[in-house]
């Protein structure tokens, strides 16, 4: 979810609550207040009720408003208020009443008074006041939450495309990040972080660089003359046994030459230092392919399989794509039985290469691990190097193993 | 045929400036820019073996001044880098082939003799060992009048042994010849040698002599004697 969203939503949600809460309190309170304010005057009444009764000797009666009696005894101690319903006879309805009852003594004789205030209206008020706090609380909540929303868009424009250039950046592409200042202190701050970690990044990323080059160079070089000096110790008239030693010892070194140049191809891969300039029909690279790899197929007398049912166009280094096809075949043949077969298919958004071979080799995906090896002849490399590129790619690759071993590669989508 | 090697690894320089001595070249050697430089200057070759990373200076700057002071220079790179970059700037920039370290000299002596063809400094196309008579540009190999047909990798293989005459080349060489450096081919090695039989049988059914030698089952030679 992205951040503005998120907020947001928060904001919405606390909005309504609050909302909410508010218009319902504000009832309990209104409804509370006006109560009390009732029970006041109609003790005040009382008092009035009284004086007149003192002053006049007259027992007033105005139901259902008003009712007064008088009593040979008093039967109740302490004024009392109850709710009550009374029979309207114009409306035909009943009607909340507050009733207040007392009973009093006023020189010799005893009364009983009964006060009483219709309530329907005041209730009628409460939820009107409520209503126009619940309507006047949510205009101004919207207002505000579209004056934040607005502020907050506004503010994060800078941030997004911030993010994008970061997102663009390429160690191995010359020229720093370009970030635009967007006067937030935040998000300025965190525009000069990224800068420092970028500089010290791409200071270290060449440094390694550099390193890497210059390592693979360096072991290169005695390799070279290692190899060029056996190569001329094999030239002399060597016995069998010299000969062999000579022969283990320049294979030996090639082998070390080709896993240096492998390791470096992985992390150069890594680094993304391949650039992808054009789309590749991999339909043309594989039939150029079989090609190139037809006498080691015979001599194998492997049976190859191919099906072409879509282009698959991919955009890759032309270099990386011939290494990709160059590994899998490899594999498909060395751990390939004698007189088996290889089947290629190329489908939508799919490559296929499948072999035969040994049922007690490599099962899983640790297959594409480096140095894990199914025969100890290769170098353990070559699938670790697929599997680079097609991660470097966007393109997945996985192993299964029914029959056939093999090889999917799928565009991700 | 006169060479310029241009190498800072004294080691390497020594080794193959001996090796193509043997070959019946004249070898100049430097082992910085400031002496390839100078010596580019005064002389005139006919090949420059090149590297790329020197002291005092970068060999793709020396292959710029070749391209304008000596064109019928033909020029090969000699890389440790194995860096694409330098592979295309340097194709780019006129060099006509490109060889990573480490590389063994017999391929390096099928690379000069190619470049060499390409730019007919031979005068002919054709090369001739023995009864052989292989003709570079049509592809073909004839024994007196009768042709021997060939596939293209037994043709490829045949060249390389006879432009390496008497030199031992193991399996892997060949193999190496053939593909590019990045087959790994693990031990399957058996269609060099299928190969190899069959470019004897073709030869000896021309009226031909079995001059290819197999030397412990691990290596072969076009042996003149």
């Amino acid at each position: 979810m992205k951040f503005l969203n998120k907020v947001n939503r928060s904001f919405l949600i606390l909005l309504t609550s609050v909302l909410l809460v508010s218009s319902v309190a504000g009832y309990f309170i209104l409804r509370y207040i006006i109560l009390d304010e009732t029970k006041e005057s109609l003790v005040e009444k009382e008092n009035l009720l009284r004086k007149q009764i003192v002053e006049t000797g007259e027992i007033p009666n105005l139901y259902p408003v008003m009712e007064v009696k008088e009593l040979n005894r008093l039967t109740q101690r302490s004024p009392e208020f109850r709710m009550i319903m009374i029979q309207d006879d114009d409306e035909d309805e009943l009607d909340p009443y507050l009733e207040y009852s007392n009973q009093i003594k006023i020189g010799d004789s005893f009364y009983s008074i009964k006060l009483r205030q219709s309530t329907f209206e005041n209730e009628d008020l409460v939820i009107i006041i409520a209503f126009s706090l619940f309507i006047i609380l949510a205009v101004a909540f919207g207002i505000l939450f579209f004056i934040s929303k607005q502020t907050n868009k506004t503010s994060w424009v800078d941030f997004e495309q911030n993010l994008k250039a970061i997102e663009e950046f390429n160690f191995s592409e010359a020229g720093k990040i370009e970030l635009l200042e967007s006067g937030i202190e935040e998000f300025d701050r965190l525009n000069r972080v990224i800068l420092t970690l970028t500089e010290k990044l791409k200071a270290d990323y060449l440094s390694l660089k550099e390193f890497t080059e210059n390592a693979s160079h360096e072991i290169q070089t005695p390799l070279s003359a290692t190899l060029l000096n056996l190569d001329e110790v094999l030239q002399q008239n060597l016995n069998e046994e010299a000969f062999k030693k000579t022969h283990a010892a320049i294979n030996a070194m090639k082998r070390l030459s080709m896993l240096n140049q492998s390791l470096i191809l992985l992390t150069k891969i890594e680094n993304k230092q391949f650039k992808a300039e054009k789309a590749l029909s991999f339909n043309d690279i594989l039939n150029r392919k079989l090609q190139e790899f037809a006498t080691l197929f015979e001599s194998k007398k492997l049976n190859v399989g191919l099906t072409l049912e879509e282009d698959l166009v991919l955009k890759m280094n032309d270099q990386l794509a011939d290494l990709l096809l160059n590994n899998l075949l490899s594999n498909a043949i060395n751990h390939n039985l004698e007189g088996g077969s290889i089947l290629l298919v190329i489908r939508k958004n799919e490559l296929k290469i499948c072999n035969d071979g040994a049922t007690n080799s490599l099962t899983d995906e640790t297959i594409f691990n480096r140095f894990v090896k199914g025969n100890s002849k290769s170098y353990g490399l070559g699938l670790a190097i697929v599997k680079n590129i097609c991660d470097t790619h966007n393109l997945e690759i996985h192993y299964t193993k029914n029959k056939l071993h093999c090889f999917t590669i799928t565009k991700k989508l | 045929m006169k060479i310029l090697i241009v190498e800072d690894e004294v080691d390497l320089l020594v080794t193959i400036s001996n090796y193509l001595i043997r070959e019946n070249y004249v070898c100049e050697l430097a082992d910085n820019f400031q002496k390839a430089d100078e010596k580019l200057a005064i002389y005139e070759y006919d090949i420059i073996l090149l590297d790329i990373t020197l002291p005092g200076g970068s060999g793709l700057d020396l292959l710029k001044t070749i391209k304008k002071q000596q064109i019928n220079s033909g020029v090969i790179i000699l890389s440790a880098k194995n860096s694409l970059d330098d592979k295309i700037n340097g194709l780019d920039l006129g060099a006509d082939d490109y060889i990573t370290k480490p590389f063994q000299l017999s391929e390096l002596n099928s690379r000069i003799k190619a470049v060499l063809r390409r730019r007919h400094f031979d005068g002919t196309h054709i090369l001739t060992c023995m009864e052989l008579s292989i003709d570079t540009a049509g592809k073909s190999v004839t024994i007196g009048s009768n042709e021997i047909i060939l596939t293209p990798k037994e043709y490829d293989i045949l060249l390389f042994l006879v432009i390496n005459k008497n030199r031992v080349l193991t399996k892997e060489a060949i193999a190496d010849h053939l593909w590019a450096d990045n087959i790994d081919m693990a031990d399957n090695f058996d269609f060099i040698y299928t190969h190899l039989n069959n470019i004897r049988k073709k030869i000896k059914l021309a009226g031909g002599n079995d001059y290819i030698k197999t030397i412990y089952g691990m290596g072969y030679k076009f042996s003149e004697r």
